[in-house]
């Protein structure tokens, strides 16, 4: 009798078909908070019907479960990692931005307008008594707080490149690790799936490894079918690659390597020493798009894409670190061309040219008492031993006009300083105009004590519009400052902005495939109710049976 | 749309986030009294700040320059003042010898003139903080010799200027030469052979004319001394005038001081008022969500399933 138990078996079916629904809610309660995860559905169908051998028809056969499938866009998936991109390339760039800002300190109360400030009142201090020793040993003083205020701004920069070159070094890794776990989990998912089914949980979990790759650099992950297997499905093998080259294909991964810059690569004349290029480990070049590890570059090595480094090489075209060095290099240059030899690029062509006169200043002026003699550069470079040079071993060996002026290129913000003369004696700071000794025709004096010729032209420094393009030394300072804010603003504008369109495609991926609570519940009611159903069913099965069985013959 | 807990979870915690930002804003607001903390809170604020400090801080290095020009102009002007009351207590003397004296009494006189001119003679060598106000760039040096001869060579263009404004400058000093030469500059020829000034001439010629009880002598130099006079005066007036528009100039840059402070006060300064009221506000806000999120949260189909 092929039918006699096939009520009891009917029920059984639907006893474990509810089985298997309560199983998967209780799967996507327990992931409810898993990162990456997608809810999962049991697929039920009614089970394959019976034709009666009557001639009736079809009798039903209960139900089955006949896979669990995860509910899940992959169009979103997509979008995810392009928009993810763009964030982690603004946010990279609004943080390492953010760093600089903090080093200028401005506007405060001890940023440089006002060491600028302080600097230039004890001068006008100086002007109304230049023989006064403690007004000029605050000139001194100021002046050495106005050269310590750049040297302690390049190191800073220094140190933040150096800052950045390790989060670059940390990022590399981080996709060498993710490239290496999600080559381990295409082996899992591409093994476990050759039976035709899904490996749900596996494939989150790579998807999740890739989304966390797409917010360092510029990917694209697709599944590429590489053929047909023996039961005629597609082979799909899933790759991702960086610009064109693959990181993971498939079973293998290429991995990225960070090489170590020699003085043949060096990008700007700041950069310190031994800075990482992010290469391909088989030595291919990398073009990295986007992402952190882009916001980190540009940052880093970022001059405006000026090539006009010791080797040519292009910088990205980003106002980052090297740039802001460069200006401050620019300024102390000028600067102490200016109040050193009273040397105003007037035609603005950033060289010497004849007709700008190269003798005026400090080093055209003399100071007070016995020691006073002219020639004196207020401002020098630090040279064996981080020690101020004297002014004239700054000078030394320089005669024609060009040879003063490219003497100033040797000056950075970080080895600018007060001259050794003027720090040892502080009577060598220039007031008077000078007048041939009368005593010695070769020497030369102050034309007097109260005399402040000399001064006077240095004091007009601070407001001669001419010194650099954008204007008087404070207005320099100034535009680079505003010019700071503004990139750090707009960087900060763009990674909110993609903030919010990450967090749009966040919440419609939450919505798809994020687990909802009361659903879960409802049908935590629904499949224990049709279980409950199944088992009444094999109850009242039991007692047809029973009836059939026992009693009918008892 | 399908609304999952996640999502509810994932939105609260973000609005909540956005929320304490705003509220950290004001907080640092109030507690720093600026509008902005770096320049990319508002670039245009922070490059307005940076000229209004630097204007501000020049305003009060010029109120600075300004007092000492003063006071450097106040000294003169008191030495031109008793010098002027040397010359009349002279001319007075003078005047008084009109032949009707005795010879102790001429002697008497006499003396008196001399103490006058070593009083003329200190008041050439007056100082303003240790320099000398009459000796031109030389302050570091006495104008007049003891005896009355000129100790150094002043240039009448040896002007001291004290920047009291933007290209603005003001000539503080009083070149002695001006004064004591008769309005000529000292020339080093001066200093070779040791010379005294008109000033000094005059009061030798006067001792010597009252000494030797030369009356005609003593009457002729009247003139002389009212000239002597009139070269005080016109000093005086030229300092008066120098010391008025130092006046003028404090006043205005008084108001300077005054009208940058509030430009740079309201352009950086926070309003407190709005300030806390915004606070106040987010703190609401804060609170609303909090609230909400809370109801949000907590319930689902398990609290109601028994």
């Amino acid at each position: 009798m092929a039918e006699s138990f096939f009520g009891l078996n009917v029920a059984l079916r639907g006893l474990y078909a509810a089985q298997r629904n309560l199983d998967t809610v209780n799967h996507n309660l327990n992931n409810i908070n898993t990162p990456g995860y997608s809810r999962q559905q049991a697929i039920q169908v009614a089970s394959h019907p019976m034709a009666l051998v009557d001639g009736t028809g079809m009798m039903g056969t209960g139900a089955e479960v006949t896979g669990v499938k995860r509910i899940r866009d992959e169009y979103l998936d997509f979008k995810y990692w392009s928009e993810n991109l763009s964030l982690g390339e603004w946010s990279a760039k609004k943080e390492a931005l953010s760093d600089i800002e903090v080093q200028f300190n401005e506007p405060s109360d001890s940023g440089f307008t006002t060491i600028m400030s302080d600097f230039f009142d004890s001068m006008q201090e100086l002007a109304k008594d230049p023989s006064s020793a403690a007004v000029r040993s605050l000139v001194k003083q100021r002046g050495v707080t106005l050269a310590k205020y750049f040297n302690s701004m390049a190191s800073h920069f220094d140190e933040l490149q150096k800052d950045l070159n390790y989060r670059i070094q940390t990022k590399v890794e981080e996709v060498n690790s993710y490239a290496t776990q999600i080559q381990q989990l295409n082996r899992q998912i591409y093994i476990t799936e050759l039976d035709g089914s899904t490996a749900n949980d596996m494939r989150d979990q790579r998807t999740l490894l890739v989304d966390k790759l797409s917010k360092i650099i510029n990917i694209d992950a697709n599944e590429v079918v590489a053929g047909h297997l023996p039961d005629g499905r597609e082979d799909k093998h899933f790759v991702v690659t960086i610009s064109g080259k693959a990181l993971v294909d498939h079973f293998s991964v290429s991995k990225l390597a960070l090489v170590q810059r020699d003085s043949a690569h060096q990008v700007n004349n700041e950069d310190v020493p031994s800075l990482y290029d992010v290469k391909w480990a088989d030595g291919n070049s990398l073009n990295i798009k986007g992402g952190e590890l882009r916001g980190y570059l540009d940052v880093r090595d970022g001059n405006e894409g000026s090539s006009d480094g010791p080797n040519g090489i292009v910088s990205p075209n980003c106002k980052g670190i090297p740039y802001y060095q460069k200006k401050l290099n620019e300024f102390v240059r000028t600067f102490a061309r200016a109040f050193n030899e009273g040397y105003i690029d007037t035609d603005g062509n950033k060289q010497f040219t004849a007709g700008e006169s190269i003798h005026g200043g400090h080093a055209s002026g003399i100071g007070y008492g016995a020691s006073a003699t002219d020639g004196i550069r207020f401002f020098t470079m630090t040279g064996v031993g981080n020690q101020p040079l004297l002014s004239g071993d700054f000078t030394a060996g320089v005669t024609t006009d060009q040879q003063i002026y490219d003497m100033y290129n040797n000056v950075t913000a970080k080895n600018f300083c007060v001259s050794a003369d003027i720090v040892n004696d502080y009577n060598l700071i220039a007031t008077s105009s000078t007048m041939p000794d009368p005593s010695d025709p070769t020497k030369v004096i102050p034309v007097g004590a109260g005399n402040i010729d000399v001064l006077n032209q240095l004091l007009g420094y601070r407001r001669d519009s001419n010194m650099f393009s954008e204007g008087a030394p404070e207005d320099f300072m100034k535009s680079l400052v505003a010019t700071l804010g503004i990139d750090a603003q707009q960087a900060g504008n763009y990674g909110d902005n993609q903030q919010v369109v990450v967090n749009q495609i966040v919440n419609r991926r939450l919505s798809d495939s994020g687990v909802l609570i009361d659903e879960e519940m409802t049908n935590l009611v629904k499949f224990q109710q049709a279980y409950s159903a199944s088992a009444k069913m094999i109850q009242t099965m039991s007692e047809i049976y029973d009836t059939l069985i026992n009693r009918l013959f008892a | 749309m399908r609304i999952t807990n996640n999502m509810l979870i994932n939105n609260m915690v973000k609005y909540i986030g956005n929320n304490l930002t705003r509220m950290d804003k004001y907080q640092s607001q109030l507690a720093t009294g600026k509008k902005i903390q770096v320049p990319s809170d508002d670039p245009v604020v922070a490059a307005r700040a940076l000229k209004l400090r630097t204007d501000v801080a020049e305003i009060e290095q010029y109120q600075r320059n300004l007092k000492d020009a003063q006071s450097w102009l106040d000294i003169t002007e008191s030495a031109l003042s008793d010098m002027g009351d040397i010359f009349q207590r002279a001319k007075e003397l003078a005047n008084g010898s009109d032949g009707a004296e005795s010879r102790e009494d001429l002697q008497a006189t006499a003396q008196e003139v001399i103490q006058l001119r070593t009083q003329l003679i200190n008041l050439s060598n007056s100082t303003y903080a240790g320099r000398y106000v009459f000796s031109g760039f030389k302050t570091d040096k006495k104008f007049l010799n003891d005896d009355g001869t000129f100790a150094i060579a002043v240039n009448n263009n040896e002007k001291i200027n004290y920047e009291i404004g933007v290209g603005d400058d003001i000539n503080i000093n009083v070149a002695g030469g001006d004064l004591f030469n008769n309005g000529n500059s000292v020339t080093a020829a001066d200093i070779a052979t040791p010379t005294a000034g008109k000033f000094i001439q005059d009061m030798d010629t006067l001792v010597n004319d009252l000494q030797s009880g030369n009356y005609n002598g003593v009457n002729d130099i009247m003139s002389d001394l009212s000239a002597d006079l009139g070269n005080i005066l016109r000093v005086r007036a030229d300092v008066g005038a120098r010391s008025n528009r130092l006046e003028l100039t404090t006043n205005r840059m008084q108001n300077d001081n005054t009208n940058f402070t509030k430009l740079m006060s309201d352009n950086e300064d926070v309003d407190m008022t709005d300030t806390i009221m915004n606070l106040k506000n987010e703190e609401n806000v804060y609170r609303a969500s909090l609230a909400g999120g809370a109801r949000i949260i907590m319930p689902s189909l398990i609290d109601f399933l028994k």
